[in-house]
């Protein structure tokens, strides 16, 4: 399967240029970017872990994308992330995130479901990497 | 006639609204007072300030007679006053009457009762051959009494988890007869595929061919599927609009019992109720969505009525999420100036006056949060670079048969639409002229993907090229240099 | 391992404009025009009195890159040019100052792409302990990509007399940067002339990395009044005959004394005739009143009461010296 979570997620993979003209553009706006990766990509798994904090005072994209490098360097077969963030009033909130980085296999999810009272089920959507011991997935 | 004062304005019997105060050209309106602005069309022979006077009066405190117990009120306060009266441009016989109202007219929290007054008997009045409510400016502290949308553009993207781009969504289709477990179908396939969200339509609520509790059942394990497949935070409009508050209540709750993160209600079930769902939502960490059904019947002639604009003003007070706003080039109704003046209301913190997109006053939002505006009804996957350049990224783009009448199926449409998107984004973040190059982006887009070819190649030539019946009634002209 | 798009750099991608055709001609003038870099070279000049060597290599450089793009553009091998440079002279020559002209060329010949320096010195590379200095050198150069590193005083990078000292781990990532991201960033080292030639030959990484130096001499007395009657006049004030005199004076006996600094000591001296001039207008109050020229003009005594006309060829102790450092 292919977790569809971001923005490009349904075009072909980015190339490290298209990468840097998104970043640019998040710049750009006067956004800040940081790099974030999982190896737990369930839809609810808000937290991912920072690779960085978000990087305030930088001007050109290469240094973002330094940073996206470092980090597949040592987690390049996890999920890595780029979000960008607006802190002007109204909006203090994320203005872009799309994934740049995923494993070789994605395992995906799967659906376990309870029988309630009546016709009613409860879901559980859950993310077969965390299978296994966290260190231990995607080897 | 001038105003009369003292106990001449109140002897016993009929005056001129003028007479009795209503018109008052000096008044220079509070910051605290909520104004209205309409349009007027006078019967032959009123004159258009006694027009305007009398709209003043039978929205406030007036009757047709004079009453004593006028006398033991702050009755000048308490009285409406039309201050200006303007020609509407290229009309013989319209008028913009400008009319304010002390804030405490108006009970606190309750759309209601605001239009009981503004739009209450006064449509009916006679003096007046036709009456439209064009626009009406809040005072903050009105405002501030208000919940405003449960969830907001804001907190609404942090849930779903989706960020820099519009929202996709697709109302299920045939709107009426197909069975629940049909219907569930629908809403995974077009999950799965790519959208975001899927919509009940504004007239499926628990028909004889499905119960409302079997369809929520059956959507619910496609949403849940639909995640499972993508990894996505996904979701469906379950409309809870039903015959009573007791009953919209109980679906809403078997709603969130199952774990949506949506659900939605007809314009049609009315202020009261609408304001009752927005608070259930935010108790509830629900996103609201609103089906603006109904609206076209008073909203959509030029000459009376009310403008949509106000709707959208008291909707983003009552409190909805989501509120269906025009989408310029499908096929509802709508001048693309007058679909901005809506998005502004809807989306912005502040909007400045602005005549030539319908908003006759500047108006502080006082953070009350932003509504996501939602444009469906004809678009497809080919007018991509359209919709994004008229609508911007906080809109959710509905794709109904865009999406389910794809020649190789629901999944396959919803595929290509969120293709599209992608792509467009993805061009106009690297600084291409996406507008001029549309098309060409889409077809290289389309290269990678056959279902996206597809739609382009059946809804190519699909255009709406009607005549707008609600345009603006001032057009930007230069101003002559000296 | 599934990398997408790690290994595209030179790769075309699918969003990319199409090739160019080859130009059969390119009028270099016309480049030239265009780039702008003679305002850039125009405002160098009105800046900076003399420094002609200096002047001359900018020119030489602008030139060169001029050309490399032409040869792109006619489709000629190119290498990358490496720009890296280093810069050496004494405090007060006009490092910083080229530095930053330096920075809008590159940006004009699309060389850098944002076109700003950021100017930093040993503290704010290296770190106090263990694990501080690789992320700390990294945030500088991550401000800086895009535009042109000044690294001031270079040579306090290294210090061989402290075997646990984290400089070298800022140089390690430095040298790394400086090789693998010339496309994103150019750094300038800059500092006294005998010591970087020590740091160099400690440190042959860097040498090999740079590709111009350039040396900036001392001013001569006669450069330093220019440089003076600029400065007065920037800020708006004027010399009075007295005072051009006594500036005269006053120059080659503050040449002689420890720490001069060039253009720098000039203006510390500048600011001292100021407060004076302040102190003498002050003590002067209620017996005139001052006209517009009063405020502008310094006098020969504002001068004369430096220190360094007491005490002819004393050390150390004059009143107008700067610190090497400001």
């Amino acid at each position: 399967m292919r977790v569809t979570q971001g923005t490009f997620s349904f075009l072909p993979d980015l190339t490290d240029k298209q990468i840097k003209a998104q970043i640019q553009y998040a710049l750009d706006q006067g956004w800040a970017l940081n790099v974030e990766y999982t190896d737990d990509p369930h839809p609810r798994n808000t937290y991912w872990e920072m690779w960085c904090v978000p990087m305030f005072d930088t001007k050109d994209a290469a240094a973002v994308l330094l940073e996206v490098n470092e980090c597949r360097k040592v987690y390049g077969n996890m999920y890595i992330k780029v979000n960008s963030f607006d802190n002007s009033r109204w909006r203090e909130s994320q203005s872009m995130s799309f994934i740049v980085n995923r494993p070789k296999e994605e395992p995906g999810f799967g659906v376990a479901r309870d029988a309630g009272p009546g016709r009613s089920l409860r879901y559980r959507v859950h993310s077969y990497a965390t299978d296994k011991p966290e260190g231990a997935r995607y080897k | 006639m001038a105003e009369l004062k003292g106990a001449d304005r109140y002897k016993a019997g009929v005056l001129e609204y003028k007479q009795m105060g209503y018109w008052q050209p000096d008044y220079v309106p509070k910051e605290t007072d909520v104004i209205a602005l309409f349009r007027i069309t006078p019967q032959p022979g009123v004159p258009a300030d006694e027009a305007a006077a009398a709209v003043a009066g039978e929205s406030s405190t007036a009757t047709w007679t004079v009453v004593w117990t006028d006398r033991l009120t702050a009755a000048d306060t308490y009285r409406a006053k039309a201050y200006r009266v303007d020609k509407v441009p290229n009309t013989d016989d319209q008028y913009f009457a400008y009319i304010a109202y002390d804030m405490d007219l108006f009970e606190p929290d309750s759309i209601a009762n605001l239009t009981a007054s503004i739009i209450g008997n006064v449509f009916g009045f006679k003096a007046v051959k036709a009456l439209r409510l064009e626009d009406m400016r809040m005072p903050v502290a009105y405002l501030k009494t208000f919940q405003g949308p449960a969830t907001g553009i804001n907190v609404e993207r942090e849930r779903l988890d989706k960020f820099g781009r519009p929202l996709l969504g697709a109302t299920v289709k045939p709107k009426l007869g197909l069975s629940s477990k049909n219907y569930g179908r629908v809403v995974y396939e077009a999950l799965k595929g790519g959208l975001d969200f899927t919509k009940d339509d504004e007239n499926i609520n628990s028909q004889p061919f499905m119960h409302w509790r079997d369809r929520f059942l059956y959507c619910m394990e496609g949403v849940t599927k639909a995640e499972a497949a993508t990894g996505e935070v996904k979701g469906t409009y379950m409309n809870v609009t039903a015959g009573t508050m007791d009953e919209m209540i109980r679906r809403a709750e078997f709603a969130y019992e199952l774990g949506s993160v949506i659900i939605m209600i007809d314009l049609v079930i009315g202020y009261t109720a609408i304001q009752t769902m927005a608070k259930w939502a935010r108790q509830h960490d629900m996103i609201l969505h609103l089906h603006r059904a109904g609206n076209s019947t008073y909203s959509r002639q030029k000459n009376h009525g009310m403008n949509f604009r106000v709707i959208c003003k008291w909707m983003r007070m009552a409190g909805v999420d989501h509120i269906h706003a025009g989408t310029v080039v499908g096929k509802l109704e709508g001048d693309p100036l007058m679909i901005k003046g809506f998005y502004d209301t809807l989306r912005d913190p502040h909007t400045p006056e602005s005549l030539e997109h319908g908003l006759f006053f500047e108006q502080d939002w006082a953070s009350l949060r932003k509504v996501m505006p939602v444009a469906s009804g004809g678009i497809h996957a080919g007018q991509m670079h359209q919709l994004l350049h008229y609508l911007g990224e906080d809109v959710i783009l509905q794709f109904g048969g865009g999406t389910i009448g794809h020649p190789d199926g629901i999944a396959a449409g919803a595929t290509a639409n969120r293709v599209a998107l992608e792509a467009m984004i993805l061009a106009r973040n690297e600084g291409k002229d996406y507008m001029a190059e549309g098309p060409d982006i889409l077809a290289k887009a389309a290269k990678d993907c056959s279902p996206l070819q597809k739609a382009l190649d059946t809804w190519k030539d699909i255009t709406f090229n009607y005549e707008s019946t609600d345009t603006p009634d001032f057009v930007p002209v230069e101003t002559p240099s000296i | 391992m599934a990398k997408p798009g790690t290994a595209d750099e030179t790769e075309a991608n699918g969003t990319d404009a199409p090739e160019q055709p080859i130009p059969t001609e390119l009028d270099l003038e016309e480049e030239f025009q265009r780039s702008d870099i003679q305002s850039v070279l125009d405002q160098l000049d009105r800046e900076l009195v003399g420094l002609a060597s200096v002047k001359m290599r900018i020119r030489e450089i602008a030139a060169m890159l001029l050309v490399d793009k032409a040869r792109r553009q006619m489709r000629l091998e190119t290498e990358p040019p490496t720009l890296h440079m280093s810069f050496t002279g004494n405090p007060g020559t006009g490092k910083t100052t080229v530095a930053l002209r330096m920075a809008d060329i590159l940006h004009r010949l699309e060389y850098v792409r944002q076109g700003h320096l950021v100017s930093v010195t040993r503290d704010d590379l290296v770190g106090q302990y263990i694990g501080h200095t690789a992320p700390k050198t990294r945030e500088v150069i991550k401000k800086a990509m895009g535009g042109v590193l000044f690294i001031d005083e270079a040579y306090y990078l290294y210090r061989p007399e402290n075997e646990r000292d984290y400089g070298q781990e800022s140089i390690e990532i430095l040298l790394q940067v400086m090789e693998n991201n010339r496309d994103d960033l150019v750094v300038i080292l800059a500092g006294y002339a005998n010591r970087m030639e020590t740091f160099f030959k400690s440190n042959p990484g860097f040498r090999s990395r740079v590709a111009h130096h350039l040396d900036f001499p001392d001013y001569s007395a006669e450069e330093l009044f220019k440089i003076a009657g600029l400065m007065v006049a920037q800020q708006q004030y004027i010399l009075s005959d007295s005072a051009a005199v006594a500036l005269r004076e006053y120059i080659p006996k503050r040449m002689r004394q420890p720490h001069f600094a060039n253009a720098r000591s000039i203006r510390n001296a500048i600011d001292r005739a100021k407060l004076r001039q302040a102190n003498r207008l002050f003590a002067g109050r209620g017996k005139t009143k001052l006209t517009k020229n009063d405020l502008m003009t310094l006098e020969g005594a504002d001068f004369r009461q430096s220190r360094i006309f007491d005490e002819p060829g004393a050390s150390g102790a004059a009143g107008d010296h700067g610190s090497t450092k400001q």
